[in-house]
């Protein structure tokens, strides 16, 4: 093979791992910005649903306690 | 600070295999008896090892899925071996393009071409078991034990299976010193198997220093024969002519003569041996595993974050 040839060579296998490169870099920013979006969205869920916690359990025949 | 540093990982990762892609073509020089072709091994081995450890991380995190029942763990066991199997496919085409240029064929049933046939046959199968389920949990756990099976036929389909054959053309003198490379010891009027071809040797001849055997090669299922002439230096040990097997690149040589029995040592030369002797292709073959096994782990990494953000989507759709 001569010189020329060769250079094509490396030309195009570096053009296609470029290609390549750039489509994953892509699918992975794509990824963490929905993982990011998704997260953020929960958080918000979680901030906003009413939320109560349980101290006690009232035996049974225990009068209520009214405040 | 963590993101900034697989940030800039995963830069390295593209300048390193540009590196590699560059040192291969305009770097590593030309192998003799393979020409250009030779450098397709600086692509084909790495592919191959990168599959063994995806199928291993495959296997590790089919096996965590059983313990723990996390979906993230099932998530990296199917990425894992989705990249096995896209590293296998990449390995067989390239040893197949090697195969034509080193036999003057793409495909014979060469043992380890049957083998590696037979694995990636076993993890398509998996893919096949999981579109078939559609119970997810169901789903994950059985793939996860087909999964850990599959793991268990892969060192035998990889290494073993090829080096206990007696009749594989496979390189592995490049790497290992198997039993293959012995070659074999015959008298006068005997028949032996180099590889996957039948020889004879019909006579010696005591030629000045040399000494010259008369050989019949035939190819596998005696399409062709041949009479090829291989001779040793008596003087300095070594081996003089090495005529081409009929049909290959593959040569015939005469490596040692016992004066006392008559007998004498017959074996292939194979192209790709001691591939890895020259400085410069050794470098880039390890930049090159390097290289596979830091891109693999980076596609292992953006698929099962896919997964997960798959799946949390379809938790939130349900919710």
């Amino acid at each position: 093979m001569d010189n020329a040839a060769i250079l094509v060579a490396t030309a195009a296998v570096l053009s296609v791992w470029i290609a390549i490169f750039i489509y994953l870099w892509r699918i992975d920013a794509a990824a963490r910005a929905l993982r990011r979006e998704l997260e953020r969205e929960r958080e918000h869920n979680d901030a906003s649903t009413p939320s109560a916690t349980v101290n006690r359990v009232r035996e049974a025949g225990e009068p209520v306690e009214r405040r | 600070m963590m993101q900034r540093l697989a940030q800039a990982a995963k830069i390295g990762i593209g300048v390193w295999m540009a590196g590699v892609i560059i040192a291969t073509f305009l770097i590593v020089p030309q192998y003799e008896g393979l020409g250009e072709a030779g450098r397709i091994v600086i692509v084909h081995v790495p592919t191959a090892w990168v599959s063994v450890v995806a199928f291993t991380i495959s296997a590790i995190f089919s096996g965590l899925y059983l313990w723990r029942r996390r979906e993230r763990d099932d998530h990296i066991a199917v990425a894992a071996a989705e990249a096995g199997l896209l590293f296998t496919i990449l390995a067989t085409v390239t040893g197949m393009i090697f195969s034509q240029v080193a036999w003057g064929i793409f495909w014979n049933w060469d043992p380890r071409q049957t083998s590696i046939f037979v694995l990636l046959l076993i993890y398509a199968a998996l893919f096949a078991l999981r579109a078939a389920i559609d119970d997810v949990d169901r789903r994950r756990q059985l793939s996860a034990v087909y999964s850990l099976f599959a793991f268990v036929t892969m060192p035998f389909l990889f290494f073993v299976a090829p080096r206990i054959a007696d009749s594989t053309l496979h390189p592995n003198c490049a790497f290992i010193q198997g039993s293959n490379c012995d070659g074999v010891v015959l008298e006068v009027g005997k028949v032996g198997l180099i590889g996957d071809q039948k020889v004879q040797l019909l006579g010696l001849e005591r030629q000045g220093n040399l000494i010259v055997a008369e050989v019949k090669v035939s190819t596998p299922g005696l399409q062709q024969e041949a009479i090829l002439y291989p001779s040793l230096d008596l003087v300095d040990g070594g081996m003089a002519a090495r005529p081409e097997f009929p049909g290959s690149r593959f040569q015939l040589g005469l490596e040692e003569y016992d004066e006392a029995t008559g007998a004498v040592r017959l074996n292939m030369e194979a192209p790709g041996t001691q591939l890895l002797e020259n400085r410069r292709t050794l470098y880039t073959f390890l930049a090159a595993n390097l290289g596979f096994t830091a891109l693999f782990f980076w596609m292992l990494q953006v698929r099962s974050l896919v997964l997960n953000v798959q799946w949390a989507v379809a938790q939130r759709g349900r919710a």
